[in-house]
């Protein structure tokens, strides 16, 4: 397991979470090259296909960190957003996978070192657990 | 409009077992509207089922169609080139839709993804609530607008028992008593002789007790 | 009478001030010179690390507007040039300017860095403090704007050497100082402040001892674009494991300096001490010597309170001296509550140096000063001595970054009530966008440009290996790398690339969109292609700067986050501007003193306001007091505003009613009121004030306990006459654990009614009972006079010995320990006043109706803390007074004007565009299910026909819709899902 890889992608809202990941920059803080951000506008947002699509793509964790609980600047954006990875894990672990590969968290702007800490917790969790157990199996595609 | 939940994902695919080629087809009616058989619970759905089978070590094929109403033939039709070496579809319509689907294409293994559940509409933003019974004998105009056969748990049409405690069924206590609020209703609308007047049986012939449900246009015969 | 009124403004001073006047000037139509002395505009923000309490980077906040004064039409910059005397009346002024020899042609200089390369001369930078050198050519900052070098020729040796290597022949050794006249209508100096210069102080040892330094040389160091690249080590080269900041250098009467509180230096420092804990390479021990730690500012409190608990020491002394204790140690000799002298020895002391104002321009017009030496303006208003001369920001006297754009704010919109006329009379830089090339059936053609951004990615992630890589990716047909991609040179480099290779697609791999998207955008559409076909990626922020230690992998990353961005951008869409007319008026909610200054404001410049009120009278709570130190005579100030108020045509007043129901979006909204009455307006604002809290503390009802405007009422109405003891306690439900937060009033307030109690009853002995005295800027001067007039200040701590109030039976007894006299007082007294907190009034309802943002305190939220101070998030609704955060009377007229600048320039526009980024319905897809009007935090989704519609100016683009449609009809423009699967494919597969 020790030359497993993870892939790692952190759908981040620009207001907070993003915005807390620039500043993780500026606080030059370290964390695993295997997190990739991908900018959002909010949270709630985030289609349950897209995050779907990233587990059959090959990500072997994903997690969507949204403004701080009562801060969305739309509002209810991220709680929806937590309701839908509240559903997702349900859907993953339906089909057999660790409903714990994807995560929700709540971030302020300001939280430069929270955001280091979350790209090293999720690293280590999806270390724990190993390859994502699709990318054991070639897809077939879909059939359009 | 119908209302519908999705199947567990473990029975859909024990109804799909060795298919490898799987279409899923939504339905633009009711279901898409009560948010279970809409494209997009299409795509979670196909995208469950390719990670259900590649977990396992066998690989699927899965696509997704939308038809406007499953229960209708002629929506039908335009999906049939997309069943070309098909060896399963899924169906996220009411069980009207995915008869219809089977019956449309005869040699096609129909799989239903969703557990039809009543006739009813939306109560809350996520919320929906069953409202006839399809009874074929309607007395709503009897009774204030308010069905007792799907709304009081005992489907009196007497009422209400002594059981009502508060307004509340004492069968369910989440859900008001029927006839309670029909009661409310014709005192407001100074109608009380309706509710004093008794009901007799129904004539369930006319509904899910009576057999395959047929219906023709008076003013046509084909 | 008879002038014809110019409709050019100059703006003197380059600061955030100076650019925040000019952009709100030529928004609103005016034409602008913004003039700086130095060669590079932007002021002191460039060269601070971080800006609190949003611990943002501040050049980044900054830079996005130092590039936005070089593209805004109507706005010349005019750097290297001093102005000498100005002439002339409101509406004309002849201005004389001297333009000093920048000896470099700013239109060919490619700031490539090649002459100082091979210039022979090193003097020490200025930007940096003196920290680093730089050489006799050089560019004041690597962002600065306009992006070109200058000869240093006090320094320059004539050598030539740099004439050689220039490849653009941009350098002109021969240019001479030219004297310029420019008529214009108005004058704002946003001049800012000097640092105080502790070099002669004996005690500090600042220049003496190596590893004494002040605050403006620490933020250099914590900069990471500083000469140590941010990494935290001292001018001995080593790294600091103990530090202490010494407050008050040059402030409140310390060392010689001057006697105002610099107002901003206790926050600075927290920020650096939160700054050096969490930059560092080994723990620090961050110490704060200082008399007050004045947190009076939005956040300030709780930012404050997150020090502390992340284990910043607060020392409340009085430093005596620093002194070298030898072996690289600095010994702080200080005086501590119990008077008693100690020492404690540091790797590093940071002096926190206070602000000053510049002296010769001011003198040089004739200005009036303040008895500090600041520009004097009128009360609630900028305009100085001199008609149509207004002076902002810190050259009026010390403020924060959020005070200072309010108030450059609040100048340009007193200028367009005095030029209102003659706007967009003068044009002096229309700059025509191209029109723009239709794109949508060529097949994409995307041109990568990878930031080097100096050695910030450059000096991590392999950058030619990423371009190499970008190069090979479909549909590609350019990639370069650029040193820096956000200069101006480097814009209009990616400007030719666009044309000379018929790229329709931008890619940019640098840092974060959330700054610079829009810059690029920009450039973009200048080039003659739709601003929405360009995406970013962030390579510096998200990678090379958080994988420092991992070159090659770093590198790997970047390269997949440029693959993401291509793969989107192929997929990106024109999005046509969509606009909408503005209705010409405003409504106002709240006829307090900003609620009427906002009206006014707008109303002078020539719109149309409705001014709602709930009461039954105009002034709130202005109209009912009498004692007020930021205006005085208050009640002379409000019965004048109330009665211009009343007689202004264009003022509507509807006094008893509410707004019930709002509809609409920037330039059209529909508000109803209570009375059913329907009022069509493009701008909303917000002013509904606050209330003065009282809670159970202290004796409720007892009628000898009083709060402020109980005993302003009493003083006001002359029955202070006979008081013999009176206690005031500060803070009375104020910073603590419910409402983490200063009222920044009360202080000021409390000093002013206790020189008022001497006054009616000289012999009455005053005490304040407080915990740190919040009298920023020139109110310190008030705690002074306080003080010379025999007011006792005994400081209590609220956790260990809180004040207590003891009825008797002819007077009360106020018990509290006295931390100098190690015992506790008793004293008796006829009075005792409250400085209770503020709270917020009708916010909460009021966000509701317009679904605006309070914070966690339960104001208003800003858009930004500090560069967007009035504006909500939502677009066409502004806030002023204290709805926004507690904040002296003064403050809040001052924030209503600068409501009418912002407000005043979308009304004077008449078109409001929609974002780039929308949800849109296809209705074939759409069941009319509903969940998008259910869910739609907004309430934008609308089904009229068999479809939901969602107009796209009104649409916020959050895209919850979007993931709620059933039947995915909804599509969020700029985030498409089949964009998202493109990215998601891009980065996982590496397919390119």
């Amino acid at each position: 397991m020790s030359s497993f890889k993870p892939k790692i992608i952190a759908f981040c809202c620009y207001n907070c979470a993003y915005a807390a990941a620039d500043l993780a920059g500026t606080m030059r803080l370290q964390y695993d090259p295997c997190v990739s951000v991908i900018g959002v506008p909010c949270t709630g947002a985030i289609d349950l296909t897209t995050v779907l699509t990233a587990f059959e793509e090959g990500a072997d964790g994903v997690f969507i960190a949204g403004c701080l609980k009562g801060e969305c600047h739309y509002k209810v954006g991220n709680l929806r957003a937590l309701e839908r990875v509240k559903y997702l894990k349900r859907v993953l672990s339906e089909a057999g996978i660790d409903g714990d590969r994807l995560e929700m968290y709540f971030l302020s702007a300001a939280m430069g070192s929270r955001f280091a800490e979350i790209a090293k917790e999720m690293t280590d969790r999806i270390r724990g657990m190993g390859p994502l157990p699709l990318n054991g199996c070639p897809e077939e595609g879909e059939g359009k | 409009m119908i209302v519908a939940e999705r199947k567990p994902l473990a029975e859909i695919v024990a109804a799909l077992g060795k298919c490898r080629k799987v279409l899923v087809v939504s339905c633009s009616g009711c279901t898409a509207v009560c948010f279970t058989g809409g494209a997009k619970q299409a795509e979670v759905l196909a995208s469950s089922i390719r990670m259900h089978y590649r977990v396992a070590g066998v690989p699927v094929n899965t696509g997704t169609v939308a038809v406007t109403r499953q229960c209708d033939r002629e929506f039908l039709q335009p999906i049939e080139h997309r069943l070309t070496g098909v060896d399963a579809v899924v169906s996220l319509a009411c069980g009207v839709g995915v008869q219809f689907l089977a019956e449309a294409f005869a040699d096609l293994w129909v799989v239903p993804a969703l557990n039809t559940r009543f006739a009813g509409g939306r109560v809350g933003t996520t919320l929906w609530e069953e409202r006839c019974r399809m009874c074929g004998d309607c007395i709503l105009h009897l009774t204030g607008g308010i069905c007792p056969v799907t709304r009081c748990s005992k489907s009196l049409l007497n009422g209400p028992c002594g059981g009502a405690a508060g307004e509340h069924c004492e069968i369910d206590s989440s859900i008001p008593c029927a006839w309670i609020h029909i009661y409310e209703r014709l005192k407001r609308a100074g109608r009380l002789e309706l509710w004093q007047k008794l009901q007799q049986p129904k004539d369930w012939s006319r509904g899910n007790a009576g057999g395959l449900g047929r219906l023709a246009r008076e003013d046509y015969s084909e | 009478m008879g002038v014809e009124k110019s409709g050019r403004v100059m703006v003197v001073g380059g600061g955030i001030g100076g650019i925040q006047a000019a952009l709100d000037l030529a928004q609103a139509g005016f034409s602008v010179y913004l003039v700086e002395q130095r060669y590079a505009i932007g002021g002191t923000m460039p060269i601070l690390s971080r800006t609190f309490p949003s611990n943002e980077c501040s050049l980044c906040n900054i830079s996005p507007r130092l590039v936005e004064c070089g593209r805004k039409p109507g706005v010349t910059v005019m750097t290297g040039t001093e102005v000498l005397a100005a002439e002339g009346e409101p509406g004309a002024f002849k201005v004389r300017l001297l333009e000093h020899p920048r000896s470099v042609l700013i239109d060919r200089c490619r700031a490539c860095g090649d002459c100082a390369g091979v210039c022979p001369v090193e003097v020490p930078d200025e930007f940096n403090q003196g920290l680093a050198k730089r050489k006799a050519i050089y560019q004041p900052y690597p962002q600065g704007f306009p992006k070109a070098y200058v000869v240093d020729r006090t320094a320059c040796l004539e050598c030539s050497a740099c004439e050689a290597v220039c490849k653009p022949e941009a350098i002109n050794r021969a240019q001479k100082p030219r004297e310029i006249m420019l008529d214009v209508g108005a004058i704002v100096l946003c001049l800012g402040f000097q640092p105080f210069d502790p070099t002669g102080l004996q005690r500090y040892g600042y220049g003496r001892i190596t590893n004494v330094i002040t605050s403006l040389e620490f933020e250099r160091v914590l900069s990471s674009g500083g000469p140590s690249h941010g990494r935290l080590v001292m001018p001995d080269g080593k790294v600091p494991g103990k530090i202490a900041w010494v407050q008050c250098v040059g402030s409140r009467k310390n060392s010689d300096g001057q006697r105002h509180c610099s107002s901003v230096c206790c926050m600075a420092s927290i920020k650096m001490a939160l700054a050096a804990t969490e930059q560092s390479e080994v723990a620090v021990e961050a110490v704060i010597f200082h008399q007050d730690v004045r947190t009076w500012g939005k956040g300030y409190e709780r930012y404050y309170r997150r020090a502390r608990d992340q284990g910043i020491r607060f020392e409340r002394a009085a430093v005596e001296r620093v002194e070298d204790a030898g072996a690289g140690q600095v010994r702080v000799v200080f005086a501590g509550e119990d008077g008693k002298t100690r020492y404690e020895n540091y790797d590093l002391v940071v002096l926190a140096v206070g602000m000053q104002p510049h002296d010769d321009l001011p003198r040089r017009l004739n200005l009036k000063l303040t008895e500090d030496g600041f520009i004097a303006t009128g009360t609630g208003s900028l305009v100085t001595s001199r008609p149509g001369i207004y002076a902002a920001g810190c050259c009026t006297g010390p403020k924060d970054i959020s005070g200072t754009v309010t108030e450059a704010a609040a100048a340009a919109s007193e200028v367009a009530v005095l030029l209102g006329g003659a706007r967009g009379t003068n044009s002096n830089n229309a700059k025509h966008a191209a029109s723009e090339r239709d794109v949508r059936a060529e097949t994409p053609k995307v041109g990568v440009f990878v930031c080097r951004c100096g050695v910030n990615i450059g000096g991590v992630v392999d950058v030619p290996q990423v371009v190499s890589e970008a190069s090979k990716m479909a549909n590609v047909v350019a990639a370069e790398e650029l040193t820096y991609a956000c200069s101006q040179d480097s814009q209009n480099y990616i400007k030719e690339v666009i044309r000379k290779k018929g790229l329709n697609r931008l890619v940019i791999a640098s840092c974060s969109p959330r700054t610079h998207k829009f810059l690029f955008q920009n450039t973009l559409r200048e080039a003659g292609i739709n601003r929405y076909l360009c995406e970013m990626t962030n390579i510096r922020d998200h990678c090379a700067w958080v994988h420092g230690s991992e070159p090659q992998k770093a590198t790997a990353k970047a390269a997949g986050l440029v693959r993401m961005a291509v793969a989107k951008a192929r997929t990106l869409e024109p999005v046509e501007e969509i606009t909408g007319a503005v209705v010409p008026s405003a409504l106002v909610v709240g006829a307090g003193a900003a609620g009427l200054s906002a009206a006014l404001g707008l109303a002078e410049q020539g719109f149309e306001v409705h001014l709602v009120e709930k009461s039954d009278h105009l002034g709130g709570y202005a109209a009912r007091t009498y004692f007020d130190p930021s205006v005085p005579d208050l009640p002379a100030f409000i019965s004048k505003l109330i009665d211009r108020v009343m007689t202004h045509p264009l003022i509507f007043a509807h006094l008893q009613r509410q707004v019930a129901e709002v509809r609409g979006h920037i330039g059209n909204f529909t508000s109803v009121l209570d009375n059913g009455d329907t009022i069509k307006h493009g701008v909303a604002v917000l002013a509904p004030g606050s209330a003065e809290y009282r809670g159970d503390e202290y004796l409720p009802g007892d009628p000898d306990v009083l709060t402020l405007s109980e005993m302003d009422s009493l003083l006001g109405r002359g029955k202070g006459n006979s008081l013999h003891n009176v206690v005031f306690i500060q803070c009375v439900g104020s910073r603590n654990e419910t409402r983490p937060y200063c009222s920044r009033s009360c202080c000021t307030r409390s000093l002013d009614l206790a020189l008022q109690v001497k006054v009616q009853s000289p012999a009455c002995n005053v005490y304040i009972l407080y915990r740190d005295m919040m009298t920023f800027g020139r109110y310190e001067k008030l705690y002074q006079r306080a003080r010379g007039a025999g007011v006792v200040f005994i400081r209590f701590d609220p956790e260990k010995n809180k004040p207590r109030v003891i009825r008797n039976e002819n007077n009360l007894t106020v018990s509290v320990p006295d931390h100098i006299l190690r015992r506790t007082l008793i004293i008796d007294c006829d009075k005792v006043v409250l400085a209770t907190a503020t709270v917020p009034d009708d916010v909460k309802a009021l966000a509701g109706l317009f679904k605006v943002a309070a914070d966690s305190d339960g104001y208003f939220l800003e858009a930004h803390h500090s560069l967007r101070p009035v504006d909500f998030a939502a677009a066409g609704i502004y806030m002023c007074g204290d709805a926004h955060a507690p904040k002296t009377l003064e403050e809040s007229i001052l924030q209503a004007k600068a409501v009418a600048a912002r407000a005043g320039a979308v009304l004077n526009r008449g078109v409001v565009e929609a974002g780039g980024v929308f949800a849109r319905v296809d209705p074939q897809k759409c069941v009319t299910c509903l969940n998008c009007t259910l869910i739609c935090p907004y309430n934008v989704p609308v089904i009229r026909e068999r479809y939901s519609e969602i107009e796209p100016i009104q649409c916020q683009g959050c895209g919850i819709c979007v993931a709620e449609c059933p039947n995915n009809a909804i599509d969020l423009v700029g985030y498409r899902k089949d964009q998202m699967a493109a990215q998601v494919r891009a980065l996982l597969r590496g397919e390119v």
